[in-house]
């Protein structure tokens, strides 16, 4: 009897135990005496002979999915493993509001990254008025070298006037069209002086084809053209005005941009899936010569450059068409990412180093140049890409074109108002809701 | 008196192994759940963040829930799933088990094909389904098209299409689990039975009117009570298709309604406010069902 009360007890223990095993949080190991080496600009040939033990690192950036620098990046992160010894735990996925809820999440749990590669304009202001990450002047302070490459004046700067972010090459919006498309409507390809009417006729054109004059898809990615249809209704200058309600000036501005996409639509422009398409059919759409137009980045330059190689020919960089007092040489474009060291893992010895050295590696000037293709960036000696296919001197020939360029106005609101203001594009494309209560919806939650 | 009911009757020994489930309960469901219902009342506007105070008024949450459209879609397509899930998936995998019970040979085979579907993740699944209802070059286009059945690819995730495109995965990812329920309640009925039935002439429906479906009325309120608390948390696969409401909005479910205002839109306390009211309809509805199919000791 004894025995089987000790054998209860035992077991019930255990039990307990296991129960509790999960919960406990093992510490940094902090015994590990901080390294002795000396701060200093780190180059990965410099950190070949590492003092400390190799460590892991987590790292989240945006280059995952079908992001056209996947290749650079992984190539990136296997030569900082291999100068280093240490280990990226790469958790990177493809940039969209999903993606960066979840990033904002991960702070707010305090499962953060040890390294994130993110936006620096209000999308990154919660992690950072948490104090979740470093400050480049505090880095600094021990490593007097870091962001040395990069000019001061173009660090984006947080609201309270510190920069966190190193930043990586720039990006610009600008509209893709599939040439082999247009030559078969016998539609010449835009330029400079693109203008809206001229666009609607050579979509009736195109439409009559049998061709989609449009690839995008309104349920997911509806931000490209709103962020045209904006400056096709306002100024450069006044792009990135927020309304203070859907009645003032720039209210109408946004009501009157959407209004634009619905007559798009509600021509037949888009794909017919376009509400129930992804991003991806939508590009294959082009991609494969189905569709004329496409409105994307920069980045997406390298996807058709990995999947349609063989006929680069086919694609070309052109200009999204103006209406009002805007000129087709106007685009959408600036520096928006950049490499965050999070307070995790700064306050942690062993990835302190680790994570400094990482984002050094991924911003010199070589790496940097193997991402750069026709983008700006902040590095003081410039980035040197070399050996431009087609589609990319396409880009780099558009550029030299542009008149002005301005940064996203999606970037000037909160993610849940963002949220809001695209997922209701397909609400007023279809008119069950009016542009002027897509606008007033949002701006009730910014 | 032996050992065995000596350890019985001391309660001491029962209520140590009881201890550590308990605590679990308490720190796992009890504790989030009273936590959710004071998030519901609170303003909290990203996940993890603190609640900036109650909201104004504290019941604010509760007034939308009443006034929201999306969430009366949501609500209405969930019902609409739930008694989808009661006629097809158990509907279907009570047809599959009578057919699979009366072969002889490759009864073992058909056992593993319909359970397949249950071991591969939802998200697997939905994946593999969209690329089934892709419009272009998807593999039911192609096929109807082939076909000569269509001459224009279908939209099947379009106001038209999406709920038949939804449900259907769903419906054929689950029958195999109420299929296997079935044919072990089926095994557990005499053969006995049937052969004094089949003397008496009774064979064919007749055989499964009256013989096996009474016997299998306890195993069939199961399953009936498991498929309607299982549709109220069908989630996964149609947000891995349709991710948030497609079609315009007509396409939410509360799973994937409360998902998104939580983790994409950090309406944390809305959030809450719809995760309780799916679990008071978990728990009215999964009463009402034991009620109304409640198994009979007498069979």
């Amino acid at each position: 009897m004894k025995k089987k009360r000790m054998l209860s007890l035992l077991l019930a223990g255990i039990l307990a135990l296991s129960l509790l095993a999960g919960c406990g949080d093992k510490a940094p190991d902090n015994t590990q005496a901080p390294s002795t080496q000396a701060p200093s600009a780190q180059t990965p040939e410099d950190t070949k002979a590492p003092a400390a033990a190799p460590v892991e690192l987590n790292v989240v950036t945006s280059y995952g999915g079908d992001d056209g620098n996947r290749k650079n990046y992984e190539n990136a992160v296997a030569s900082y493993e291999a100068a280093t010894g240490n280990t990226i735990l790469d958790a990177s996925s493809s940039s969209n509001e999903e993606w960066k809820a979840k990033v904002l999440t991960d702070f707010e749990t305090g499962t953060e990254p040890d390294v994130l590669f993110f936006f620096t304009n209000a999308d990154a202001e919660p992690f950072i008025k948490a104090g979740k990450v470093v400050d480049i002047a505090a880095i600094r302070a021990e490593y007097p070298d870091y962001a040395g490459n990069m000019k001061d004046s173009m660090l984006a700067v947080a609201s309270d006037g510190k920069s966190y972010a190193v930043p990586s090459s720039g990006f610009w919006e600008n509209m893709f069209v599939n040439t082999k498309v247009l030559a078969d409507c016998g539609v010449a390809v835009p330029g400079p002086d693109y203008t809206w009417d001229q666009f609607l006729t050579d979509c009736e054109t195109i439409k009559a084809k049998g061709y989609a004059p449009i690839a995008c898809s309104l349920f997911e990615v509806p931000h490209y053209w709103f962020e045209f249809a904006v400056m096709n209704n306002g100024t450069l200058e006044n792009q990135l005005d927020v309304p203070a309600e859907a009645t003032d000036a720039v209210g109408q501005k946004w009501a009157a941009a959407l209004g634009d996409i619905k007559d798009l639509y509600e021509r037949g422009y888009f794909p017919a899936n376009t509400l129930t398409a992804t991003d991806a059919e939508t590009v294959q759409l082009f991609g494969d010569g189905d569709a004329a137009f496409l409105i994307d980045g920069s980045w997406k330059v390298n996807h058709f450059v990995d999947n349609y190689g063989d006929a680069l020919e086919n694609f070309a960089i052109s200009y999204v068409p103006a209406k009002g007092q805007r000129t087709a040489g106007q685009a959408i474009g600036g520096i928006s990412m950049g490499y965050f060291i999070t307070k995790k893992a700064w306050d942690d010895p062993a990835k302190r180093e680790a994570a400094v050295a990482f984002v050094e590696h991924m911003t010199s000037d070589d790496v940097m140049s193997t991402f750069v293709t026709t983008e700006v960036t902040a590095l003081k000696n410039g980035a040197a890409p070399s050996g431009l296919n087609p589609l990319q001197q396409s880009a780099a020939d558009a550029n030299a074109n542009i008149t002005g360029v301005v940064g996203a106005v999606q970037d000037t609101i909160t993610s849940e108002a963002k949220m809001d203001l695209f997922g209701n594009v397909q609400n007023v494309v279809t008119g069950a809701m009016s542009a002027e209560d897509a606008v007033a919806s949002a701006i009730a939650l910014n | 008196m032996n050992a065995s009911s000596t350890l019985y009757k001391r309660k001491g020994p029962l209520v140590i192994f009881l201890v550590p489930a308990f605590l679990f309960l308490i720190l796992f469901l009890y504790y989030p759940f009273v936590q959710n219902i004071i998030n519901s009342f609170s303003d909290i506007t990203g996940l993890g963040a603190p609640a900036s105070g109650l909201n104004t008024p504290w019941y604010a949450n509760y007034v939308t829930l009443f006034s929201d459209p999306k969430l009366r879609t949501a609500l209405g397509n969930t019902v609409l799933l739930t008694v989808c899930t009661v006629v097809f998936q158990v509907g279907i995998a009570l047809i599959l088990a009578l057919l699979v019970d009366s072969i002889r040979v490759g009864a073992q085979l058909f056992r593993t094909l319909y359970f397949f579907p249950i071991v591969i993740s939802a998200t697997a699944l939905g994946l593999m389904f969209n690329l089934i209802f892709l419009y272009n070059g998807g593999m039911l286009n192609q096929l109807l098209t082939n076909l000569g059945l269509i001459t224009e690819n279908i939209d099947w995730k379009d106001p038209s299409h999406f709920m038949a495109t939804m449900f259907a995965p769903v419906m054929w990812q689950y029958v195999g689990f109420y299929f296997v329920i079935m044919i072990t309640g089926l095994n557990n009925i005499s053969q006995d039975l049937y052969e004094a039935a089949a003397l008496d002439g009774c064979t064919g429906l007749h055989r499964v009117r009256y013989i096996t479906l009474p016997l299998l009325r306890n195993v069939l309120c199961t399953c009936l009570v498991l498929a309607i608390t299982g549709a109220l948390k069908v989630f996964d696969l149609p947000w891995v298709m349709f991710g948030a409401g497609m079609p315009q909005d007509q396409g939410w479910l509360t799973g994937t309604y409360m998902y998104d205002q939580t983790f994409n839109r950090g309406n944390v306390d809305y959030g809450s406010t719809i995760a309780i009211l799916i679990v008071v309809l978990g728990v009215v509805l999964s009463n009402v069902a034991n009620r109304v199919f409640r198994p009979r000791h007498d069979i």
